[in-house]
């Protein structure tokens, strides 16, 4: 499997794809909507799947030793290294921004534990969304986003919501980052638990789709 | 002789498109060609004996083992290529090699660089700048390069100028002779089976007319002979007396 990753880093990923994955850094931007950085994670596996289709991926892919489950648990390992990779990449952002004592986000939600918890919980509903419509063609990436989208713009709108709502102004700044942890273990949870059967219906479905 | 390939009543329905339980095998050391005109169910053959699309029935016997059930050990000893098709135009050729070396077990570094020097190959140069000929000829140093057993290749001359055929048909005998493996591919250029096919096999409208050797091929379509032919048919006239045959069916309606 980690040579079917290599081949997806080194032959699809496209390069904005990968930006996006180090777009992580802007919590340190003192006011920005962060989770607006969400819709990054998941534009980036968006793109890829684009470029892969447009360069003739599946077919080469068919002509390697493996067989189509293989290749569409290489594109989901893809895109969770991807989301997580952004994720982790933000964390000394987040910690260094508490560190130069910058205030809080005016804007919206910070980027505290909760914030992170949430992401999970998005990337997880875009991704079964995303991969399980996509391999039921194997080609209509564009189709699988907009679906997809649905979901995780509604997700972003509550998310960026919530750090205005009085009664949950313990979802926002850092000094509340114990009674956010339960939010954030509910984000790794859904993550989780949604990406395998996630994987699993993209799997079943690909195997179904003519070349 | 065991065949390196069997299939065996493969069918696959589309809508406007049947392909009715072919069936044929190759043997080792064999160049067979698959045959028919554009849609006659060429590549769908190919593609359903290497499990791209999923045939409705039928069994495809690959080294003497159930090709479905064994996949990537089958795989591991099979090269393709798809002429025409453009893999990762942007790639250098030397980033598509160290990906696809990885995959094979068998991988053999020093052939493919005598195969980069023999086709003039130069692993700086990006996929898309290379001429289609060039092209194919990479696919099969990949193909080559981790000691394929078999090979499939589907269309790998179209597109391709008359000197550049000559020079892959040239390849095929050569790559038989040298590597001891059989080559199975489709066209619908005879001329390029009369060049370097040992095997024939035509499909028609999803059903394979005839599977035979050379010989016996031509000599199956001796009922195609008209008074005037005093020697064997060509490949070229059977196919298109079969096919002019449906013409003046059609005509007759």
């Amino acid at each position: 499997m980690m040579t079917l990753l290599y081949k997806e880093i080194r032959l699809c990923a496209h390069p904005a794809s990968v930006v996006f994955a180090f777009l992580g850094c802007l919590v340190l931007v003192p006011a920005y909507p962060y989770s607006v950085i969400f819709l990054f994670g998941c534009l980036a596996p968006y793109i890829t799947f684009v470029n892969a289709r447009e360069t003739n991926d599946p077919w080469f892919t068919a002509t390697l030793p493996v067989t189509k489950r293989e290749s569409v648990r290489a594109k989901c390992l893809l895109t969770v290294s991807l989301q997580l990779f952004q994720l982790l990449f933000s964390l000394p952002f987040a910690l260094l921004r508490g560190a130069l004592g910058i205030p809080d986000n005016p804007v919206g939600i910070d980027a505290a534990p909760a914030w992170y918890g949430f992401g999970l919980m998005i990337y997880a509903v875009f991704d079964l969304v995303f991969l399980s419509s996509f391999y039921k063609s194997g080609y209509r990436a564009g189709r699988a986003f907009v679906m997809a989208s649905v979901p995780l713009l509604l997700g972003m709108a509550a998310v960026e919501s919530a750090a205005h709502i009085p009664a949950l102004a313990w979802l926002d700044g850092g000094e509340h980052w114990r009674k956010q942890l339960p939010v954030l273990l509910a984000g790794a949870v859904c993550y989780a638990a949604l990406l395998p059967p996630a994987c699993r219906i993209a799997e079943r479905r690909y195997e179904k789709v003519d070349l | 002789m065991e065949p390196l390939l069997r299939i065996e009543d493969v069918s696959k329905r589309y809508p406007g498109f049947f392909l009715d339980r072919v069936s044929f095998s190759l043997a080792p050391g064999r160049v067979m060609g698959l045959i028919g005109k554009n849609g006659a169910g060429k590549s769908t053959t190919l593609k359903a004996t290497l499990n791209m699309i999923s045939p409705e029935s039928g069994r495809v016997t690959m080294f003497g083992r159930d090709f479905f059930r064994h996949e990537k050990e089958c795989r591991q000893r099979v090269g393709v290529v798809f002429g025409g098709t453009d893999f990762y135009p942007l790639k250098r050729l030397g980033a598509i090699t160290a990906v696809t070396r990885r995959f094979y077990a068998q991988w053999d570094e020093e052939q493919y660089r005598a195969y980069l020097r023999r086709f003039s190959l130069e692993e700086g140069r990006k996929f898309k700048e290379l001429s289609n000929g060039m092209k194919v000829k990479y696919l099969l140093a990949l193909a080559l390069s981790h000691h394929a057993e078999l090979l499939i290749l589907d269309e790998p001359t179209s597109g391709l100028d008359p000197v550049s055929r000559e020079e892959l048909l040239h390849l095929f005998r050569r790559i038989v002779r040298r590597e001891n493996c059989a080559i199975l591919f489709s066209t619908h250029i005879t001329s390029d089976l009369d060049r370097c096919a040992d095997d024939i096999t035509y499909i028609r409208d999803g059903r394979v007319l005839q599977s035979a050797d050379r010989e016996s091929f031509l000599r199956s379509f001796d009922h195609l002979k008209t008074p005037g032919d005093t020697g064997p048919l060509t490949l070229e006239e059977i196919m298109l007396r079969t096919e002019r045959s449906e013409w003046d069916d059609d005509a007759a309606l």
